[in-house]
């Protein structure tokens, strides 16, 4: 009995020290956070990939999973305002709350795009810039590294091996980025759903032509679809689409236009690393690549 | 008031920088700041007369006739276009240590009343939050809800007349607990002043019993034993505690069942005229003794992957039951029925489900009812009044997320001095100005 007990307790005390737990808001973080911190870490994802991060509740699970996290990877940028804020006052953990060590936010490692002024006349904008940084490999580089570093401060016996869990990331990328440039050069453009892809589009030179939403936020319209429509007419690109955004707009234009339409993820899996991270971005490239 | 706040938010409204830690919209206002416009176009077929009406239905809080109810409740929009609550909300960090969050609501009238005004904790460990200052409780579901959070217009039946308008809104301390268990577990409790406690932890001020001693009416011979009979209590009179488990089922489906109890150790109730003969009211008695209530809630959601609430469903309903255990204190007729016990028990509940039936749009029915039991037993007797019942139909369409249009159909059935039946409609609009507000669920 007496030796149970004792294993148990080393078991707990074991298992307390061994890995950094760490929640992640959205899977692509998660696969950054899997890509550097490697088997020392623990990751657990808060939003299912299919659909919009943005328009959650604080759900139990989420505030739960927050109360014994050592480090909370979120994308920011107001992101995950609609339910994040709700979830950190509930989950009662002083280590990871907004200025804490432990609360890491992607998008203020790298320079936005699209600040806007706080005019909601414009649709749901973002005033402190487009939140949608993982979608530039680039950007997510540099994350990467800011991201070694705090993990390193939290868990400095580790340093070394999140240092190279970047570098690895860092290369990954790296390897992949001329065959998307030259598969991508000169294209002329895509219309997208919703300002999620602008970070890629704008890393490969790739146009924005237009967004099947009329104001960020606000449902496609008939009319919108008619005046982009001849708008476009007779020039060459790619309608794109996520896998929680209605396909019904995006098909229309498409068809009106005689472009190609595809439908993408915006994340990758829940347990995704650096491979399939790499596969979305792929996924993505493949998508523009139809354009005519 | 209103001015001072405007002027405040403008000179608080700089452009967003770039911290290092962080990037939000939120924290370059601080605090952050929202006002919730609500407005409602009411008919009823009862002479406008309906939504006050659903507040103070027969039962044990409103048992001796509606001259002079608890009445504290809205009494309900007038019919036509009127204005409901305009909520100003302010909230965010006082220093590492401590939130802070502060809702005025101003009436159509102007008055404004401080409807919340509280501090949490940010540092506290081990999944441990307090929370100080005047608050919406955390007994039940619907509980902690400001009005423009209700999926529908008006507040349920059990919850108006149990709980009052607002539910338990009330001022003090609690402490809640997130455990350690590996499924969700958030055990709390509070300690409440019960101030302006609607219906349970009630006192009857000094005042009041000298207006019934010294009225120019008054029969009452023995103002002593009245005044005698009287205590003075202080708080906290109101005591919670509440229990939330939710277990892990994914991400497309969520189920959180709770249970909560609310206790008054000191409830005291005036009734009656000193002059009964000739008003027919009862003769002069008061009650002494504590009142409890007891919650159960079951919530349900489903969060449907497509985009602006379509295919989301959300089932949830609760069940209160109150116990009011009083003793005559004093009584006009005289002393025999001094230490008489009076028992009044009162139950209610609503079940309610919302269905996001396209992109933006959403329906819901509700089906609300309190006085299923609904009684007052004295020594030998027992007496009861009838239920009353309601069921609601609405449809909600949301052109963004910070803006919604609302149409509400009822048919109520009330036990309100006798059977009434009738018919209300709803339009509203409930619109969010300022920072965007998170969601809890």
């Amino acid at each position: 009995m007496q030796r149970i007990f004792i294993t148990l307790l080393l078991l707990l005390a074991s298992s307390g020290a061994a890995a950094l737990e760490v929640v992640a808001t959205t899977s692509s973080m998660g696969a950054l956070t899997r890509a550097v911190g490697g088997e020392t870490v623990n990751v657990d994802v808060l939003t299912p990939p299919d659909r919009d991060a943005h328009a959650l509740e604080a759900r139990p699970t989420m505030v739960r999973a927050l109360r014994d996290a050592h480090l909370l990877v979120a994308e920011g940028a107001d992101l995950e305002v609609g339910w994040l804020p709700a979830a950190l006052r509930r989950a009662g953990n002083p280590d990871i709350q907004v200025g804490a060590t432990g609360y890491f936010e992607a998008a203020a490692q790298v320079e936005l795009r699209g600040q806007e002024t706080a005019d909601r006349s414009q649709g749901h904008v973002h005033p402190a810039g487009n939140p949608h940084v993982h979608m530039d490999p680039v950007r997510m580089q540099r994350v990467a590294g800011a991201l070694a570093d705090r993990l390193a401060r939290l868990d400095p016996a580790n340093a070394d091996a999140y240092w190279q869990g970047a570098s690895a990331f860092r290369d990954a990328v790296e390897e992949r980025l001329p065959d998307w440039r030259e598969r991508l050069a000169d294209h002329p453009g895509a219309i997208l759903y919703h300002k999620d892809g602008n970070y890629l589009l704008e890393q490969f030179e790739v146009p924005v032509l237009g967004y099947a939403e009329p104001k960020p936020g606000i449902p496609p319209t008939a009319r919108h679809i008619r005046d982009l429509v001849r708008q476009l007419e007779g020039g060459d690109g790619v309608v794109i689409h996520t896998n929680f955004q209605d396909g019904t707009a995006p098909s229309r234009l498409a068809d009106h236009l005689g472009w190609p339409v595809a439908e993408v993820p915006l994340e990758p899996a829940v347990d995704a690393g650096t491979r399939e991270y790499l596969d979305l971005i792929e996924a993505w490239v493949a998508a523009l690549e139809r354009a005519r | 008031m209103r001015r001072t706040l405007i002027a405040a938010a403008a000179a608080l409204a700089v452009p967003p920088v770039q911290a290092g830690e962080t990037v939000t919209a939120g924290t370059s206002f601080n605090p952050e700041i929202s006002v919730i416009l609500d407005g409602v176009y009411y008919r009823d077929s009862a002479d406008g007369n309906g939504a006050e009406w659903l507040g103070q239905v027969d039962g044990i809080h409103a048992a001796h006739g509606h001259d002079h109810g608890h009445a504290h409740d809205h009494g309900g929009p007038t019919q036509g276009f009127s204005l409901r609550e305009t909520e100003i909300a302010l909230s965010g960090s006082i220093d590492p240590y401590f939130d802070a969050f502060t809702y005025l609501t101003v009436s159509e009238g102007g008055g404004v009343e401080l409807e919340e005004a509280y501090l949490s904790t940010r540092r506290l460990p081990a999944g441990l939050t307090v929370k100080a200052g005047r608050f919406l409780s955390d007994f039940g579901y619907h509980n902690v809800k400001h009005p423009h959070q209700w999926d529908f217009v008006d507040q349920n039946l059990a919850y108006s007349n149990l709980l009052g308008g607002h539910g338990i809104m009330d001022t003090g301390v609690q402490l809640a607990w997130l455990t350690p268990l590996p499924t969700y577990l958030r055990v709390g409790v509070e300690a409440l002043q019960a101030e302006n406690a609607g219906k349970i932890g009630q006192t009857v001020d000094e005042e009041a019993v000298h207006e019934t001693i010294e009225a120019d009416d008054s029969n009452i011979s023995d103002g002593p034993a009245l005044k005698g009979a009287w205590k003075e209590t202080f708080g906290p009179r109101l005591y919670t505690a509440f229990a939330e488990w939710s277990p892990d089922l994914g991400f497309d489906h969520a189920l959180q069942l709770g249970t909560s109890l609310a206790y008054a150790p000191d409830h005291q109730e005036l009734h009656g005229d000193p002059d009964y003969q000739s008003s027919g009211e009862p003769p002069v008695h008061l009650l002494d003794g504590s009142a409890w209530t007891a919650g159960l809630e079951a919530v349900y959601k489903y969060d449907h992957p497509d985009d602006y609430g379509a295919g989301d469903l959300t089932l949830q309903a609760e069940y209160l039951y109150q116990v009011k255990d009083l003793d005559i204190a004093y009584h006009q007729l005289g002393g025999s029925k001094i230490g008489e016990k009076r028992e009044f028990t009162q139950d209610g509940a609503y079940l309610q489900g919302v269905y996001g039936f396209a992109p933006r749009w959403e329906a819901g029915l509700r089906y609300d009812v309190t006085g299923l039991t609904n009684e007052k037993a004295i020594p030998g007797s027992t007496s009861e009044w009838d239920a009353s019942r309601r069921t609601t139909a609405m449809m909600t369409f949301r052109p963004s997320e910070f803006s919604q249009i609302r149409l509400q159909a009822a048919r109520a059935d009330l036990a309100y001095d006798g059977n009434r039946s009738f018919n209300q409609l709803y339009l509203q609009y409930e619109v969010s100005l300022g920072s965007h507000g998170a969601h809890s669920f």
